[in-house]
Formats: structure tokens, sequence, C-alpha cells
């Protein structure tokens, strides 16, 4: 895919970058893309011939990076001599696939083979903005947008190929990127011989921004009946080469004359940097310089290894033994609630109401009810927690600045790091590059944001990449919600009232640490929100949110933010319900719900697991050392609902959990790629299962202190389950194709609370369900 | 003061000149422009950077360069290529044992060195293998029968 080395390559005439890069890639075919007719390893080879020249200084002239057009068909779509095609598209691959997919919808809808088409991603000057990559929103908005450029390009290469042949369209017929004319055996045509190794300078028309985008609203879109690659599980083109070490991650980049960077943080998270011994570095062989802006520190090196040498001893390591620990000076602050006092911050910080869903009179039902129960459920923060730390590539001159990053959001970056830099938005190039996996808003925009300030400082490119505790111990964090639940029963078993309050802290904190660092913020603090499915049709119910600012650290969403929290405090509530009124928790759910496709996916999950009826722990405490147990929940998210259905063992003595068998219905309309889609599902299910299992961000009064994956364990392999089996449900062409890339991380913190439960007669409201807290809850039980 | 350090990569020589106690991560990735070890943690706490020391598979990112010298070190460029991948590669492929794609080095090169010294691993053994092994993505599925896959073909990895 384009983040191989093609992504170093810079034209040396810089002033109409974008134009330029096009040009090349219209001459040069598929050759830059890696994967071409030639082989990658001759493709390779041909591209480490090109000329490397990313300095700034080279640039000529004052020019400013054009963005793209979006109403011209080049702005997504080339055809190349030798008959292979690139995409461009704004969206960007974070491990997921979903711009896999967008090739999948491109190469159907222009009748073009998926094996010669390539994708280009991200990159400011290449790319549209199609808005930033998360929310599981890839394919469901920017694939209507790329399907409808790709029809309008059919329709312009048929009209070409009219031309071509001196015969009406309705002639002609085009497949795997030729045309033919109809009755004449023979005569044809291939896509890049009629292209003929020019732009597609067509104008198809667009209007609106980002996700509402709309391209070439006349283009007429393909019979989904006659769909050839949509609905394919075609292999992935970036697993290759991630096989191999051929595969060129952000982390790889390398640009000439760049100096290694790592920073050096505060000690505490509001510290103020009170001084720097420099003369102890000077004999790190390599050392360079640091760059202080105010509260921002960095060191620089002609080496990796001199930049990590000279960062630790100014106190960059994993325990730092306080303020004064090393050769740069912190004052001590103590502002931060420590772990433990996490909960009491999240309940007293400031904040505004929202109200989910109020219906009937929930007081009054609570005071009239036969029982009622009441329960509240804590979930901490948590870690994006990258395998690759955080890794950028900044090269400032006085008025141009080029980035090298792998942000979920590069358009975004683009303005933000002007914004920082005191730049003109078209001064600034985003070259986007793929890095590890993500799952929200990581680092990522942050390191950019590390290497622009040191590069301006240093007037060399300079690529950064944080330390394992940089990482852990700064990258925004999923908050930590408070939830409280209450609910009443009749005589007979029936819901009467339902309320469910949460307090959430802010998601969606895009302040630049280290623009907040040198004293020139960059980025909104805005507020939480409620993000929960709330379908249920209890007469009387109060679904409400506290909305807060940022509390203690800087927060940002986190796969399915707030979602797979709030879904874990509806779904292990209404399960206490299910058990206080002696029925089955499916039974139960379906008596409360009313929406079609909610109901279908439990049904779903119930007949592939082979659900029998029955009251959780009806059975009472197990006799033998390991308990079994099964759980269920569901979520809707963003219109793709999501049922699970797991069976745990829980060891009796040392309250260890196993999650043995999962079972999944899930139902996101059409999947473009089903074998893409399950293994979204199987990673969503492994990665909720160790948010559930294991993982919580640690505190003391200074900083976060699980700053290492021994701090902050995740699930490893002898941990993972047997089975992941899965129904996809409604996948065909007349449910438009919603997200796949978070829903099914919703469910599973309240199936595992639930099965637990049945197991062993335990409910576990707060996160993460460690053998000892569950052993303790037994214990007390 | 850099010294020269005398290292076989791959099947190749090469004389570095580095920084003594430079981790050999370092020297692969910056100064020989191998790409298949990746930094992870610098702790040796999750396997991404994991090379081959004579078949045995350790942690690059802890290991001073110097400890290199006389070990034949193999990377996963030393495994087989997109064009010519080794079974254990190819497995991944066909198995689409891959998400982001980052821990990945430390799956394949640890399974190698595994299958090397036992061709059949039963599940529990490989997982048992990879235990010291972390992937953010949730892959673990995937890669448990790619490398399932090669211990049932019964052919060298």
């Amino acid at each position: 895919m384009n983040t191989r080395r093609r992504d170093i390559i810079v034209p040396s005439e810089l002033s109409d970058l974008g134009a330029s890069r096009r040009a090349f890639l219209k001459t040069s075919g598929g050759l830059v893309l890696g994967f071409s007719l030639l082989g990658p390893a001759a493709a390779m080879a041909a591209m480490r011939e090109l000329p490397l020249d990313t300095s700034v200084a080279a640039m000529k002239g004052n020019g400013a990076f054009a963005a793209v057009d979006p109403a011209k068909l080049n702005a997504w779509i080339a055809i190349h001599p030798d008959n292979t095609a690139t995409l461009f598209t704004g969206k960007v691959e974070q491990g997921n696939g979903a711009p896999n997919a967008l090739l999948q919808i491109a190469a159907d809808e222009l009748d073009f083979p998926y094996e010669h088409f390539y994708l280009v991603m991200g990159s400011t000057t290449e790319t549209v903005d199609q808005g930033p990559s998360y929310g599981s929103m890839a394919v469901r908005y920017a694939g209507p947008q790329i399907q409808h450029a790709a029809a309008a390009g059919r329709q312009v290469l048929l009209d070409m190929a009219s031309k071509h042949f001196g015969l009406p369209v309705d002639k002609l017929t085009a497949d795997a990127g030729v045309i033919t004319v109809a009755g004449a055996s023979g005569k044809s045509i291939t896509y890049g011989e009629l292209v003929g190794g020019k732009r597609l300078d067509v104008t198809i028309g667009a209007s609106g921004e980002t996700f509402g985008m709309k391209v070439a609203p006349n283009a007429k879109l393909k019979d989904p009946s006659k769909y050839t690659v949509i609905g394919k599980s075609v292999l992935r083109k970036d697993i290759p080469g991630k096989t191999t070490g051929e595969f060129t991650f952000m982390q790889d980049v390398k640009v000439p004359g760049m100096l290694h960077g790592r920073v050096v943080r505060p000690y505490g998270v509001e510290s103020q940097l009170l001084s720097v011994d420099e003369t102890g570095l000077k004999d790190i062989p390599g050392f360079v310089r640091i760059v202080r802006e105010k509260n921002f520190l960095g060191v620089l090196a002609e080496t990796e290894w001199g930049a990590i040498q000279a960062a630790q001893r100014l106190g960059s390591k994993l325990n730092r033994k306080g303020p004064d620990d090393g050769l740069a000076k912190w004052s001590d602050w103590h502002g931060l609630a420590a772990t433990d006092e996490v909960w009491d911050a999240v309940r007293k910080a400031p904040g505004k109401p929202e109200s989910v869903a109020k219906h009937g009179d929930v007081d009054t039902a609570l005071k009239s009810a036969t029982r009622t129960l009441k329960a509240t459920y804590l979930t901490p923060f948590e870690t994006h927690g990258s395998i690759g730390p955080e890794c950028a590539i900044a090269d400032v001159s006085k008025d141009k600045a080029i980035v090298w990053g792998g942000t979920q959001m590069p358009h975004q970056a683009q303005r933000d790091l002007a914004e920082l830099l005191g730049f003109p938005v078209d001064k600034v190039e985003v070259r986007w590059v793929e890095a590890a996996g993500q799952y929200g808003r990581n680092g990522l925009e942050h390191v950019m944001a590390d290497a622009a300030i040191m590069s301006r400082a240093a007037g060399r490119p300079v690529r950064v990449q944080w330390m394992r505790w940089d990482s852990h111990g700064w990258d925004p964090k999923e908050p930590a919600i408070v939830q409280e639940l209450e609910g009443a029963l009749d005589a007979q078993g029936n819901v009467t009232a339902w309320r469910h309050h949460m307090w959430v802290p802010t998601m969606s904190d895009t302040r630049l640490l280290p623009s907040e660092l040198i004293g020139k913020p960059v980025g909104k603090v805005n507020l939480g929100s409620a993000a929960i499915g709330y379908e249920y049709t209890f007469d009387n119910a109060d679904v409400s949110s506290h909305n807060e600012s940022r509390v203690g650290v800087i927060t940002a969403w986190m796969r399915a933010p707030g979602q797979y929290e709030t879904t874990f405090a509806m779904e292990a509530f209404i399960d206490e319900m299910a058990a206080a009124a002696k029925q089955d928790p499916l039974e139960f759910r379906l008596k409360y719900l009313k929406q079609p496709r909610t109901i279908g996916v439990l049904k779903a999950a119930a007949k592939l697991y082979g659900w029998q009826p029955r009251v959780a722990f009806s059975a009472g405490k197990q006799a033998t050392r390991k308990a079994k147990g099964r759980g269920i929940a569901w979520v809707n998210r963003d219109d793709s609902l999501v049922a699970t259905i797991a069976d745990v063992e829980v060891d009796q003595q040392t309250g260890e959990i196993r999650v043995v068998r999962v079972v999944v219905a899930h139902d996101n309309g059409l999947v473009i790629s089903p074998d893409g889609m399950r293994n979204q599902i199987e990673g969503n299910i492994i990665q909720s299962m160790s948010r559930t299992l294991h993982e919580e961000v640690t505190f003391d009064h200074a900083h976060v202190t699980s700053r290492d994956w021994a701090g902050y364990p995740i699930l490893r392999f002898h941990e993972i389950p047997d089975s992941i089996e899965m129904v996809l449900v409604n996948n065909s062409p007349e449910f438009m194709s919603t997200g796949g890339g978070e829903p099914s991380t919703c469910p599973t913190a309240g199936v595992i609370s639930n099965a637990v439960y049945d197991a062993v007669g335990v409910r576990l409201r707060q996160k993460p369900f460690r053998a000892e807290r569950v052993k303790a809850a037994m214990a007390a039980a | 003061m850099s010294k020269t350090v005398h290292l076989k990569v791959n099947g190749r020589s090469h004389d570095v000149s580095v920084e003594p106690g430079t981790r050999l991560l370092y020297v692969l990735r910056d100064n020989l422009g191998l790409h298949g070890p990746k930094f992870g943690c610098g702790l040796s706490q999750c396997g991404s950077c994991t090379v081959h020391l004579d078949g045995e598979a350790v942690r690059s990112c802890i290991l001073p360069v110097e400890a290199a010298e006389g070990h034949a070190v193999t990377t996963l460029e030393g495994l087989g290529t997109v064009d010519r991948p080794s079974p254990l590669q190819q497995a991944f492929i066909d198995e689409q044992a891959v998400q982001c794609g980052y821990c990945i080095n430390g799956m394949i090169m640890t399974a190698d060195a595994l299958l090397k010294k036992n061709p059949h691993p039963t599940r529990d053994e490989i997982k048992q293998a990879l235990d010291g092994n972390l992937c953010r993505c949730g892959t673990h599925m995937r890669i448990v029968r790619a490398i399932e896959r090669v211990a049932k073909a019964g052919v060298p990895a």
C-alpha cells in the first residue's frame, strides 16, 4: 500500500507537491505503490532509485501545499498506462482493514480488478478530507463517496471509449478494466490504454464536507445484484509485507539529515520545569542539544541510542523517583486524584446534565414497587496502549512544514499543526504513514507536535519516538466513568422503574499535550456525553448523564468511547433485574425490546449458542473448583447491532476467570469483506476481554503509575477463548453498511459479569475483573 | 568512543561502528536498515523486537550489540520475502493473521523458533510459547491458527 517507501519520496519540485506526485503516479503506474505487476520486490527496488530530497530548505519559491478538489475525478482515481489504478482516500488504515473495504467498493463500481487497484491514504496534498478515521464510520460515510466517484469514473471511461470507437455507449461493456464492443469480437481497449497516461481531469461534482460530503451526485450506481467484489473476502493488500518486514510503518520512515529526538515529560502532570543541567549531557556520543520551551523538554542526538541516553539522564525513565531525579528539576505537584480517589473526583467534577430518555414517573414507581434494586458501576481510566509507541517526523523551516505521522485524522492534524506553528494551513503538509494500531485518539497527534516543536528549534528534520512510559504515561486516556442504576419490580417480576445515571468526563479533549507544555494551547477540551444505545421499553425510565470536562489527565476517545462502559452497566443491571425476577435473562430482555434488528441479533446469537432458558445461578454454588456460567448482553452502537453470549469458568480458589467460548451475532448490514469483518470482531472480542479482565490506569497524586506492560497488563495467549463463533445478520445490500470497527467491543464486560454471576453468584460491578477482586467478592458473598 | 562491531545478520557479514552498549535493535534498524524487528517497549516485555540468535528467540531491545558478536543473527527479513515467503509467513497470509501488524514480527520469530525445535506443537504448547508476546489488536486466534497450519502440515517452518 502507499505506506511503503513511496511515502518518503519527495519530488525535487516541492512548490506543487500534490500535482507533481500525482503526475509521478500517473506516469509510473502502479510501480511506486509496491504491489505492481512487476512484483513487490522489483517495485521496491525501483523505488529506492528515486530521488530523496526532503529538506524544506530545498523548496523553490513560496508555493503552498495545494489541497485536493473533491469535485474532480482525479481527486479520487488515477488510471495508469499499465492498466493499474490508484484510489485516493482521506481515510487511513489503523489495522482494521476499513480502507481495504473502500478499495473493494471502488473496484466493484469502477469495474476494475481489485488485484491491480492500489490505495493512497491520508496525506493532505494527495487526498480529500473525508473526516477522521474514527467511530466505525469509514465504510458507512466514505463508502458512498468513493462508490459515487468510482461510478462516475466508469461512466467517464465509457464516454471516452464511445469516442474512441465511434459507437454509442450502449454498444459497449466495461468489465475488469477493459471496455469491449458488443458483438464485435476482439474489439476492446483497456482503461489504461484509453486514458493514455493523462489525469482524469473531469468534473464529477461534490458538495458538503467530510462525513457529510456528497460526491458525484449524478453518478448511476451498479445494481447490487451485479456486485463481484463487494461481499467477497479478498486478501488484504498490506498483510504480506507485514509478515516479512518489507512494509514501512511510520516507525520505519527515515528522512535524510534527521536527528533523533526523545521527550522528557514533567514529573507531575502539572509540574513546572525549574532547571535543566545540560552540561551533564555533553559526553553522550552524538548528543546535539536539548529543546526547552516552558515546560516542554526534549533532547536531540545524531543516534537513537544517544537520544535515549540523554533523555534518561534528564529523567525519562520507567521509575523516576521524584521531581529531582535527573538533570531536569521539576516542581513538586500533587494535584491528581490517586487510583482509589478517581471515583470521587469524577462524581464531584462540575458538569452539564444530559437526558437520554425520560418516560413516566420513576420516583413514584420506585415507591410502590414490590422490590427495588440499586447498584453502582465503576469503570477506570484505560490506555490505548499501542504496541508501537507513538512516532512522527517533522521538517519545519521558518515558514513551511512537512510532518510525517500515523494520525487517524491527518487533515485535522494539518490544521492543528498550522495553528501550533503559526503558519497558514496550506504551508503545512501532513504525510500520512501507517503506525501501530491506535484504537482511537492515542498520542499520534501529540507526537507530531513534539516533532514539530523540536524541528523548529533545531532547523533540521527530527524524528521523535515515545518511550513505553511516555505512551502509557501520557497518551490520552479513556476516562473513568461512574454509573448508578436503580430499578423496580412488581409482584409478577415486571420492571416498573429504571433509572440509569452516569458521570462522564470528556472523551473529546483534543488539546495537544506539547502545545500545553509550551504554553500555547491548541485543541479543545470538550464535555463528555452519554454514549448509550438505550432501547428498553420500560414505562417509567430515566436515563441521564452528567457531562464533564477534563478530570485529571487528557482523555480522548478509545474504541467505542463511553459506550463500552455504559453497555456494561446497562446490561449487567438488567441481568440483576432478571435474576431478582427469577426469569431467564434472554427472555427477560426480549419482553422489553421492540426493535426488530435488536431482537434479531439476540435470537441469532441464542440460536448459534444453543441457548436453553433458565434462571441465572439457579442451581446455586457448584461443587467443582472451576464453576461454569454463561452470560448474555447486546448493544446498538450507531445502528450496528451486536449480541454476545459467552461461557466462562471461574476458579473458585483463585478467582481467575477464563472465557471459554464466545458467540457473536453481528448486524451491521451489508458487509464488504466478511473475513475482514470477522477479523475485526475477533479483535474487538479479545481486546474488550482484555479491558474487562485486566485494564486499569493507576495514579499517585503526581502522575500515571502504570507506565509499562507490568503495571498495565493486557490479555495473554493462555487466556484466549477456545472459540469465537459468529453469525453476520442482515448481510445483504438492502441493509446499509454501518460500522464494524467498534460495536462488538461493547457487550463484553456485561457478558462476562453476567456469566460470573451465573457461575458463582457474585456480581462484578467494578472493572477490571482481576483474580484478586473476584476472589475478594466471592469471599464477601 | 565508537567501536567496530562485527555482526553476521541473515547470513551476511557487517562491520558497524557504534557506541558500546547500544542495543542490538537500534543497530539492526538504524545502521542496517532492517525493519522486521520493532521497538515496542525497550523493556523486554512485549516481544515486538524479537530476533534469533543462533536460532533462539531473543529480545533485541535489551541486548547490547556486543553480545551478538560471534553469533548468527536472523531477523524477519531472513525468513522470507513477499515474493518468497517462508511457510510460516505464508500461513499468516493465508489466515489473514494480521491486524495492524506491528507485533507480527515477534509472533513469527517466536513461533519459528518453536517450530524448529518442536515441529508439531499442540495448541497449548503454541500458546505457552507465545505467552510473552503481546498483541493489542486481538489477533491471537488467527495467530494460533496460522502456526497450527504449519504445525499440522509437517513442513519445516
